[in-house]
């Protein structure tokens, strides 16, 4: 037995009053999962985003991020659960919320704002007002799903959020059974993130060259912890899937 | 039938107990009550401490402030109503009959106890009990107890802690008794004196008719009362239920916080006395009188009626450090709704759902970060302008039955990314269709531009509008955005048409 095993099993003996099996990772073979209902990605995630841990969508803007989200949240809601949307830059349009389906009597939304002047305003106020705002929502429980949307959020600004956050997101996120989808330019969340899916735009569907009916969407699977050992290799690590503009879904039906 | 039996409340030095009841800071202190418009001041009231040290009613302000360690108080007539509903509220537990019998700077009233030995034990265990339920809400009483309802009363006022008085023995128990508790005016005090009747019991052992004679038909009344033989006629009154305390600070308090220290209290009484009904605090309202006449109101709404003192004490220091008083506080006053408790029966499949007075304090914390109407639930207006909305207090609706079958994958739906408030362009056009726009930042060339399509309305009014909205496909750095470009139609100044970029697709 290496030196490191046998220290790792006297300091778990020594704490086993206090802390059960301190140092050893639980065991988890499957984790729960909401779907997003767009069939594609749940294909893709095998059930949809997990529960109970860190999902991040990121991708530029137009990617289809957003829309991910909202199909997402409006699943959640359809099945009577409580979501919020912790919005940091003020972004979401409550029409398309709407229109995807999100029953809005059942969202909290919180929008962050700046509270300097425009002169002196600095990116970390809202920043710092979301991560502050997830931080309360998640430890108050009771939210099937919350969205931290920083979606204007530099790269640059969000690698600058502490490990230590992601990590007390996740333990939250673990103990509530929520599901925290992080909306982003890129992956902040790093280890702590269960799933990330990188999005990123096809292209554009119109009719006649004179309306804009919808848009293809490509999403890859970027990470995925726990992953179930019956996977299929063949699956492939992207899927494509479509959104329709209101006016075109509209006619549809 | 039931014999009849009275227990009378006595509350001695009204004034200072209802200042002294929320101000558990003052307790053992001596504290004399002022009243009177200043500089001629008097004192009306005091406790046993202040006795002590000498201090006596309807003395001046000046000789008051010359004994050390004394504090003075001014005299708050609400408080002392509302302590005055606290004690015939605590009273109503063991009796509904309640008459009130108020005299001077006392409070007191007497209960129709007869027949409640099943439910309160013999009399004396009546009265401890009621004696410490009193305690409870800060106020310190006598008691007596009589078959006679102004035995009852007279021995109250006379004495400390409990008296029960044996039937048949009224006349014994009230002969040591000064004749002033039968509040004579000072002349037939004097004419009594004169006969050398100083007690109850010499009154009643003088002959009726010659008392009569002399000092007319009252005599009779008083000689009864001396001999606690004065029948009765109950006349019980309904006492009203309201939740409402009041404190007045002798001193403007500057800080806002530092009033959580008497609010707790207050709110104890609230939820103790609306717990003794079963009920629970539904809605409570902050209302302080400040400094230059100023007048702060706040209303506090719980998702669901709650008594956790802790959790309404936590919702009224978040808002009052979101809406801090522009002034000193003169007087602070709690006004509660009481409301059914919550009992709500949880689904075993329910969805969970956050904890109701927990999402409470959580949404009044966040709102303290981001803004008091930056949370809550987003309502589309009942307009066909894009992108309005209001912001509505969020509330975890009930749950309804979840539908048993996995709904069908509806096609999923482009949402807009709104641009808050919406960013000014420069647009080129050509054909009257945009083949570039320039932000502060960067330049986008167009690759396809849908549209244009043209919306207004409300022309009638100032908040009309007329636009033309384009969905564009653009490009910039490599990489492809879509986004929607919005023009007004009116013309500026310059005579050029305002372009702006509201949205992306995301």
């Amino acid at each position: 037995m290496t030196s490191a095993a046998a220290l790792r099993i006297q300091i778990e003996h020594s704490l086993q009053h206090r802390f059960p099996a301190a140092l050893s990772p639980m065991a988890r073979s499957t984790l729960e999962t909401a779907a997003t209902g767009i069939a594609a990605v749940d294909e893709l995630l095998q059930g949809g985003l997990p529960v109970g841990a860190i999902s991040e969508i990121t991708g530029p803007v137009s990617s289809g991020r957003t829309s991910l989200a909202l199909a997402f949240i409006a699943r959640r809601t359809d099945e009577d659960n409580v979501c919020a949307w912790v919005d940091a830059g003020d972004a979401l349009d409550p029409e398309s919320a709407a229109a995807s389906g999100v029953a809005l009597s059942r969202l909290l939304w919180v929008r962050c704002r700046d509270t300097a002047p425009p002169a002196l305003r600095k990116p970390w106020t809202r920043l710092d007002q979301a991560l502050r705002s997830t931080d309360m929502l998640l430890q108050a429980g009771g939210f099937a799903s919350l969205v931290l949307d920083l979606g204007a959020t530099t790269p640059e600004q969000g690698c600058r959020i502490p490990l230590a956050t992601w990590f007390r997101f996740r333990q939250a996120a673990d103990r509530t059974r929520c599901s925290l989808v992080v909306l982003a330019q890129a992956s902040f969340a790093q280890s702590s993130a269960a799933v990330v899916l990188d999005c990123s735009p096809l292209q554009a569907r119109s009719k006649g060259g004179t309306v804009l009916t919808g848009f293809d969407y490509q999403v890859q699977r970027g990470r995925q912890r726990f992953n179930s050992g019956s996977i299929s290799r063949r699956k492939p690590p992207a899927s494509v899937w479509q959104a329709a503009t209101a006016w075109e879904s509209e006619k549809r039906a | 039938m039931t014999k009849p039996l009275y227990a009378c409340i006595h509350a001695a030095e009204f004034p200072a107990q209802a200042l002294l009841r929320l101000r558990p800071d003052l307790l053992g202190q001596p504290v004399a009550v002022l009243q009177g418009t200043p500089p001629l001041e008097i004192v009306c009231s005091l406790n046993r401490p202040a006795r002590l040290k000498g201090v006596d009613l309807a003395m001046t302000r000046l000789e008051a402030e010359a004994i050390p360690g004394l504090h003075l108080l001014a005299r708050s007539l609400e408080s002392e109503s509302a302590a005055r509903s606290v004690l015939l509220e605590c009273a109503a537990h063991f009796s509904p009959r309640i008459e009130d019998v108020s005299q001077a700077n006392a409070s007191s009233c007497v209960l129709d106890i007869a027949g409640s030995e099943r439910l309160f034990g013999p009399p004396p265990i009546l009265a401890a009990r009621l004696r410490a339920a009193l305690a409870a809400v800060g106020l310190r009483t006598s008691i007596a107890l009589s078959a006679n309802f102004h035995a009852a009363r007279i021995k109250a006022a006379a004495t400390r802690g409990i008296t029960v008085i044996a039937p048949g023995q009224e006349a014994d128990s009230l002969a040591r008794l000064p004749v002033a508790l039968l509040g004579l005016d000072i002349e037939q005090q004097e004419t009594l004196l004169l006969w050398g009747i100083r007690t109850l019991g010499e009154l009643a052992a003088l002959p009726e008719p010659e008392l009569i004679a002399r000092l007319g038909q009252q005599a009779g009344t008083w000689r009864n009362l001396a001999r606690g033989a004065l029948a009765h006629t109950f006349q019980p009154m309904e006492p009203a239920f309201c939740l409402r305390e009041t404190c007045e600070f002798e001193t403007p308090v500057e800080q806002a916080d530092s009033l959580l220290f008497t609010a707790a209290r207050m709110i104890d009484c609230l939820t103790a006395r609306a717990g003794a009904r079963a009920l629970a605090l539904a809605s409570l309202t902050v209302h302080m009188e400040l400094t230059g006449g100023l007048v702060y109101r706040r209303v506090m709404r719980p998702a669901i009626p709650t008594a956790d003192r802790k959790f309404l004490l936590k919702l009224l220091q978040l808002e009052i450090a979101a809406h801090p008083p522009q002034a000193a506080i003169r007087r602070l006053t709690l006004t509660a709704d009481a409301g059914q408790s919550s009992k709500v029966q949880l689904g075993l499949f329910a969805p969970q759902t956050p904890e109701p007075s927990r999402l409470d304090v959580t949404i009044a914390r966040l709102k303290a970060i981001a803004g008091q109407d930056r949370v809550g639930s987003p309502i589309l207006e009942d307009t066909h302008r894009s992108g309005v909305f209001r912001m509505e207090s969020f509330a975890v609706a009930p749950s309804q039955a979840a539908s048993s079958c996995t709904p069908d994958a509806a096609p999923a739906r482009m949402a807009l990314r709104r641009l808050r408030p919406p960013v000014a362009v420069r647009v080129e056009l050509r054909d009257l269709k945009p083949v570039a726009f320039r932000d502060a930042e960067r330049r986008y060339r167009v690759a396809a531009a849908y549209g244009p399509w043209q919306a207004s309305g409300a022309w009638w009014s100032a908040e009309g509008w007329n636009v033309e909205e384009w969905d564009v496909l653009a490009e910039s750095a490599g990489s492809t955005v879509a986004c929607l470009l919005v023009r007004t139609m009116e013309a500026r100044e310059d005579g050029r048409s305002l372009w702006q970029l509201e949205a992306f697709y995301d």
